[in-house]
């Protein structure tokens, strides 16, 4: 047993293991990625070609062995998911791409479809494949304009490639996507929103069961995922499973993508090993604070924040880790929240984000998160609040926990909760004094 | 599937949600989204439970619990909304605990943050869902300090509904209502988030079904603008009874207050009309109250109708009617009487010797068909046919028909009643549309519905079946006579004949013809359907199977006005609007009337006297299937009015002789004789009597009627009350002429211009209603009891505009 | 359903264009028409900077709904306009991340600037203001959204060159931001096309 675990190579967790490289964003950036030209000269579609050639089920096993659980945020296991789907029938199947990427503090969506389309597009192939799905749906957040008219020219050039349509890159499967745009609701990245959304409805969050796997897009049995688990799924099948999960930690393989916004010198999304450090995020790659810091969210605003000590830093960026310190890696938007932010207010921002957000389905959602919480943040802000209404605020927070129909409320109570578990002292000077700890200032820089 | 709830454990079919499961063990939630009859959707969040359940180890063994050895029961770990979730075996629910109660009073709390709390002015007040949640849920105060959310109060979504957005709670039925049971989405939520509230831009919510949300809205946001402010919910007499509005034997709940109706709800009925009635039945109640009401006896004294005692009146018919030989005399009533007013207007012509005895209207073929569908057969029916308008002639079979689309089995009743949350059912529910074929002459809202549609010729109705009789024999017909594809026909027809419980729904059209008739019994027999004849009134099924029918054909009412009876007791009929008949009339040598209002038919009388309306008798009436169903008395003040059994009582004192069916018990027994059943006994749900089934030997003079160029059709709400019911009159304009535009066009006719137009000689004052609904050529008008459903004629060129529509500068 | 009143009566906006309506619906399967109802909405809005009742009523009739489920839909998205916005619609996200680079100043200043305030359009039609939630530019905030583009770590300066730019109508299409890994390893190859660098840049 324990010759075995010493045998095992070591885990790659840190960006600067000299095994690691940028494999995701490598294309990003650069002028002209976005082409099926330069897709194909950088090795694109040999992946799916390669797929193609070996059975479904060889796919799914493949992706189970790389251990790469969902991307959107919830970190699903994505193999067990495709295997979710029903046995074959006469029935359509539909393969969805999420790409409703709206959760504040994540972007590395938005940058993979501007430039590197043809790597959603030849995940999309792999998965349809290995589910049985000759439809795929991409539905692209509405305001990703730039971003949809990238992907509507890569899939006119597959079009004309044979990449996609009847008999994709000369094998017998058949594939298509439609590309769909949304208008603005948050809310459709809530995978059952979504579908609904798509269908041309109000992007209400549908009841489950059942799952998309039994009753999705159409009512008919759909695989849902993220933008950059497709484009995951194109390395594990060009690298193989194995060389995946080298990368990682126990319960979380393989490389990521990791945002940092806020007030640092570098922000921007890197790539990194699952495992590594928020440190090696935020100060070797991201070039540090720019002024002390207090807090940081680790993955997208609705993640619990965690305050800014050493022994967060150095917190490895896996699930397990995160749900030990209490918290999420979601997406993997760290957001840096400075010392001289007034808490309350930030966390107000974020409140607010979810009150213009809530779908107005559920009583908790449209009551409590929309319209009773900002309310009692305005009163806070504007120095009229009491240490009575924290205790009422911290109630109203409990009642939208765990109650409500979809777990938007829950994103916009858990921030809530932590910034009163490490900075009640802010909400106390607030009520004490009628003005923040830390005084309004211009952020704007010239 | 046993699961534990509390303290108790009930065994309930799998499927079942534990919401039911809860009710069923004798405990409570609060809930204000689910609705019996409607999908649940989890929205309001108020049923919250802390749930759990034990599970199964990978060789399917239960894991047990190393102590006690029994099940460990692994409790979900957020609490659970109890509609939206299904029983497991083993389950355990806990409505009770402090965590539960505080997740409640919290719901109770974020629904009343926004909720104005104007309940000492709220219609609502005191059957308010909210209200009563609030008092044993909630916590009694509101820790919230701002103000609430203030929009519109007095919105009208139509003339018939208000809307009161600030009460709004959001619980979506009204809105999944319109989606799931009519299956027309005229209503939606508008915005989102906390800014959502619901609207339309259909201006006037276009659906016959569109008060049942006034019913289901758990709080006082959805308002029946007849009755808003008209009363306080514990000052209403609330009667359980049966509406006589149209042929379905609809449950309804009459509300009335110091002796006046102010509104009608659905009953429910889970085997008839479920918890829906259209708006005819709901709204068409206003000329009950109408202060032109007839409520005493008149008689003709100088050429003028006096009030006089009711002694007075029938002492002077009894004294009159000693001057005819029975034969002589007619005695006609309405096909919406009750049986027991139809025993009492036999014995009075038993009496009387006259075999001169009808109800009317009444078409020649017989509303019992040979084999009879039942309404529940209808609802889970595989195909369907319909020719006609059966969302306006009896809109409840609209109703069941779009159950069969769903293709959901009505629910079983648990202990507490109908589920409340049925998880069948889902919203948008795709539709079985193949298995429905509706044809008719012009285009009707069920084609919407319908997978195969077909638009036969003005009259062609006998021609339809004779052709289709013809492909089920394996033939062919000509598609013009189809009013379809004979592909799409031999497809039906494969499907009619493929199904296992296929129904053919006929109505008035095919009533207005024998043959036509006998081919559609023919046509059902040759594919083996079962048939729901849709008769013309509410009772025609039971004076049709008790024999309120006229000895010999010369008899008949149509006779009887023609001058076949030299004296003429009529009830609730108005032939005297054809002058042809009033001149007759006029020379009558008796004509005693009962009626509500004075009609044209009064005006001629020697006697009037005042008759109860359908909301203000007991008795007993069967609907389309054959069910014999209980109608009650709300307490109504209407003055010295009586039904046809108080007729015959005063009559039969005058006479000095006791008539059988002097009053509802008197004419029971009688029944009892000849049904073998007693009505008395008849439960609310009511029930079926084997009957001998009577051929009708005798038939109805036919109108003489032009074909191809008009119709008489049935419509939701009764043209004879249409005046009187203010309501209904703003929202439908007035009594449609509808035609083409085409024909507008070249007769230079607006749409809403008012025109006096000759149908069968009859003039009318109808209003224009343009619409493509017609095939250019047609036109139609709105059927009245004298002057059923069928081809007629209409004396376009003689038409007189009256009113031309407003015009615009 | 009393009397109709005469609207002045608009050209259906589809009626001249049916390859782009067959295009439309054609992406979509027989049993999900309803799915077109999105991109129809944004053809609409993309012409007339706004949908309008008439052009609700009429795309409920191209696909066999309600006009009451077309508002119902198109409600319920925070980018379609019932009324219409300024040739230059002016989107400020205002999430965190932007808020920390200056969010609430850039809204300031715009609405000073342009004499007109969240949700509001100019009476010249040519500036509207609409606040919005993170569109996805965190690592380049602030934001500002002009129509469909991103104009990105848009600075005192930035802001105020683009404004001039709107007024004189010669708005150029806006630089490239990109940061992080995509800071590639030697820019002036990687960015042939000019476009202004992404690298560094710290509040």
């Amino acid at each position: 047993m324990s010759d075995a675990v010493a045998d095992r190579p070591k885990p790659i967790v840190s960006r600067f293991d000299p095994r690691f490289e940028v494999t995701l964003y490598r294309h990003v950036g650069v002028a002209g990625s976005h082409t099926l030209p330069y897709y194909r000269e950088h090795g694109g579609y040999e992946a799916a070609k390669r797929a193609l050639t070996t059975s479904p089920s060889a796919v799914i096993d493949e992706v189970k062995t790389s251990g790469l659980r969902g991307r959107g945020g919830a970190g699903f296991p994505t193999g067990i998911k495709w295997s979710f789907m029903p046995p074959a029938d006469e029935r359509q199947r539909f393969i969805v791409c999420n790409a409703d990427e709206s959760e504040p503090g994540s972007f590395k969506d938005r940058y993979f479809m501007e430039d590197d389309p043809h790597q959603v597009i030849e995940g999309m192939i792999i998965a349809g494949f290995a589910i049985g799905a000759t439809r795929g749906v991409l539905y692209v957040r509405g305001e990703y304009y730039l971003a949809y008219e990238r992907l509507r020219e890569a899939i006119a050039a597959c079009h004309a490639e044979g990449i996609l349509g009847r008999g994709v890159l000369g094998s017998s499967f058949d594939f298509d996507i439609i590309l769909h745009r949304g208008a603005g609701a948050y809310i459709c990245g809530e995978e059952t929103a979504l579908m609904n959304s798509f269908e041309g409805l109000r992007a209400n969050p549908r009841l489950k069961p059942p799952f998309p796997a039994q009753a999705g897009v159409y009512g008919l049995p759909s695989t849902i995922n993220n933008v950059e688990t497709f484009a995951s799924v194109v390395h594990i099948m060009a690298k193989g499973g194995a060389w995946y999960a080298a990368m990682g930690t126990d319960d979380s393989k393989g490389t990521k993508l990791y945002q940092v916004s806020g007030p640092v010198a570098r922000p921007g999304v890197y790539e990194l090993p699952m495992g590594a450090t928020f440190r090696e995020l935020i100060f070797d790659l991201a070039g540090g604070p720019t002024m002390p810091a207090k807090a940081f969210i680790p993955g997208g605003s609705s993640t619990p924040m965690l305050p800014w000590t050493d022994e967060t830093l150095d917190l490895p960026m896996d699930y397990g880790s995160m749900a030990k310190a209490g918290t999420m890696l979601g997406t993997g938007g760290v957001i840096v929240i400075p010392e001289a932010k007034c808490m309350v207010d930030a966390i107000y921002n974020i409140v607010r984000f979810y009150a213009h957000e809530s779908c107005g389905k559920c009583t908790p959602c449209r009551e409590g998160v929309a319209t009773w919480l900002p309310k009692m943040y305005q009163k806070l802000l504007a120095g009229l609040g009491t240490r009575e209404d924290l205790v009422v605020m911290e109630d109203m927070v409990r009642n939208m926990r765990g109650t409500a129909f979809c777990p938007l409320a829950d994103a916009c109570a858990m921030p809530v909760q932590a910034s009163f578990k490490y900075f009640r002292h802010e909400y106390e000077h607030l009520v004490d004094h009628g003005e923040p700890l830390h005084a309004r200032r211009d952020w704007w820089s010239a | 599937m046993k699961v534990t709830v509390n303290d108790v454990e009930v065994d309930l079919a799998p499927g079942t949600s534990a919401i039911d499961a809860v009710f069923a063990a004798g405990y409570d939630v609060p809930y204000f989204c689910s609705q019996e009859y409607m999908s649940p959707v989890g929205a309001c969040r108020m049923c919250l439970a802390k749930v759990g359940a034990p599970r199964k180890d990978r060789d399917g063994n239960w894991i047990l619990d190393d102590e006690t050895g029994e099940r460990t029961i692994f409790a979900f770990p957020a609490l659970l909304a109890t509609c939206t979730s299904a029983l497991s075996e083993g389950m355990v629910i806990d409505t009770l605990s402090e965590e539960v109660k505080h997740a409640q009073n919290g719901m109770i709390e974020f629904t009343l943050i926004n909720h104005p709390l104007d309940c000492p002015v709220c219609d609502k007040g005191g059957a308010c869902e909210l209200q009563d949640r609030s008092y044993e849920y909630g916590s009694g105060r509101s820790r919230f300090e701002f103000t609430k959310r203030h929009q519109e109060k007095h919105h009208p979504l139509s003339d018939l509904i208000t809307l009161d957005r600030e009460r709004c709670i959001h619980c979506k039925r009204c809105v999944r209502y319109f989606e799931e049971v009519p299956g027309d989405e005229v209503l939606d939520f508008i915005d989102r988030g906390g800014h959502t509230y619901i609207g339309t831009v259909e201006h006037g919510l276009p659906s016959n079904f569109t008060g049942n949300i006034t019913d289901i809205c758990p709080v006082g946001a959805l308002l029946d603008a007849t009755s808003r402010f008209r009363g306080r919910n514990w000052e209403y007499d609330h009667t359980a009874s049966v509406s006589l509005d149209d042929a379905s034997g609809s449950a309804v709940v009459v509300d009335a207050r110091t002796g006046r109706i102010e509104r009608i709800k659905a009953g429910l009925h889970p085997e008839v009309n479920k918890s829906w009635i259209d708006d005819g039945i709901r709204f068409g109640h206003e000329y009950t109250a109408d202060p032109e009401r007839i409520t005493r006896p008149l008689l003709r004294k100088d050429g003028e109708l006096v009030e006089v005692p009711w002694p007075e009146a029938a002492a002077f018919v009894a004294e009159r009617l000693k001057e005819f030989s029975g034969k002589d005399v007619g005695v006609c009533i309405r096909a919406d009487a009750t049986l027991e007013e139809g025993v009492a207007a036999l014995a009075l012509a038993e009496h009387l010797g006259t075999g001169q005895v009808d109800h009317a209207p009444r078409y020649g073929p017989t509303v019992m068909p040979p084999a009879q569908a039942t309404l529940q057969e209808l609802a889970v029916s595989d195909a369907i046919f319909v020719v006609g308008d059966v969302s306006e002639e009896v809109p409840a079979v609209d109703l069941r028909i779009k159950d069969a689309l769903r293709g959901v089995t009505p629910p079983p009743l648990l202990p507490h009643g109908v589920p409340i949350a049925d998880l069948r059912l889902k919203e948008r529910m795709p539709r079985k549309r193949e298995i429905l074929c509706v044809a008719a002459p012009y285009r009707v809202d069920l084609m919407r519905h319908a997978g195969t549609v077909a638009r036969y010729d003005v009259g062609g109705e006998e021609t339809l079946f004779r052709g289709l009789i013809a492909i089920a024999e394996g033939g062919s017909a000509d598609e013009r006579v189809l009013g379809m594809t004979l592909a799409a026909a031999k497809a039906f027809v494969d499907r009619l004949r493929a199904a296992k419980k296929a129904v053919i729904v006929t109505g008035g059209f095919v009533l207005s013809s024998q043959a036509a008739a006998d081919a559609a019994e023919r046509f059902a027999r040759a594919v083996g359907a079962r048939q729901l004849v849709l008769g013309p009134m509410a009772n025609a099924y039971g004076l049709e199977a008790i024999g309120v029918l006229p000895s010999h054909a010369r008899y008949d009412y149509a006779s009887m006005v023609a001058g076949g009876a030299k004296a003429l007791l009529i009830s609730n009929l108005d032939p005297a609007a054809d002058p042809a008949v009033a001149e007759r009339l006029a020379e009558s040598r008796l004509l005693v009337v009962h009626d509500m209002f004075m009609t044209a038919t009064a005006r001629l009388a020697h006697v009037v006297l005042p008759a109860k309306s359908g909301f203000e008798k007991d008795g007993t009436v069967v609907n389309l299937e054959g069910r014999f169903m209980p109608v009650r008395a709300a307490p109504v003040d209407a003055g010295e009015a009586v039904d046809v059994t108080g007729l015959v009582r005063e009559l039969g004192l005058a006479f000095g002789v006791r008539i059988e069916g002097r009053s509802v018990r008197s004419a029971r027994r009688s029944l009892r004789k000849t049904l073998g059943t007693d009505l008395e006994e008849l439960t609310g749900l009511g029930a079926f009597v084997a009957l001998p089934r009577r051929r009708v030997a005798v038939s109805v003079a036919a109108r003489p009627g032009v074909r191809g160029r008009a119709l008489r059709v049935p419509t939701m709400v009764r043209q004879e009350y249409l005046l009187r019911n203010p309501h209904l009159l703003a929202t439908l304009g007035g009594p449609a002429l509808r035609l083409h535009p085409d024909d507008a066009r070249t007769r230079a006719l607006s749409h809403d211009d008012e025109v006096t137009v000759r149908v069968d000689g009859v003039p009318r004052r109808l209003r224009v209603y343009v619409t493509d609904a017609m095939p250019s050529g047609v036109v139609s008008v709105p059927a009245l009891p004298d002057a059923p459903a069928g081809p007629a004629d209409v004396d376009l060129d003689g038409i007189v505009v009256e009113r031309r529509r407003l015009e615009v500068a | 359903m009393s009397a109709q009143l005469e609207l002045p009566t608009v050209a259906p906006f589809f009626a001249d264009k049916p390859d782009l309506l067959v295009e439309i619906l054609g992406r979509y399967p027989d049993y999900g028409r309803r799915s077109a109802l999105m991109p129809l909405l944004w053809e609409v809005q993309r012409a007339e900077r706004h949908v309008g009742e008439a052009r609700i009523a009429e795309i409920a009739d191209i696909l066999g709904l309600r006009a009451t489920e077309v508002k119902g839909v198109m409600s319920f998205y925070s980018t379609y306009h019932e009324h219409p916005v300024g040739a230059y619609h002016l989107q400020i996200c205002a999430t965190l991340s932007c808020s920390l680079a200056g969010a609430d100043e850039l809204y300031d200043y715009l609405s000073e600037e342009t004499g007109v305030v969240n949700g509001e359009t100019d009476r010249e039609g040519r500036f509207s203001i609409q606040k919005v939630e993170c569109l996805g530019s965190c690592g380049s905030a602030p934001v500002l959204q002009i129509n469909d583009d991103y104009y990105e770590r848009v600075t005192r300066s930035r802001c105020a060159a683009l404004l001039e730019a709107m007024r004189a109508d010669r708005l150029e299409a806006p630089w490239r931001e990109r940061s992080g890994d995509t800071d590639v390893a030697d820019p002036v190859a990687a960015r042939a096309d000019g476009s202004p660098s992404g690298t560094g840049g710290a509040p």
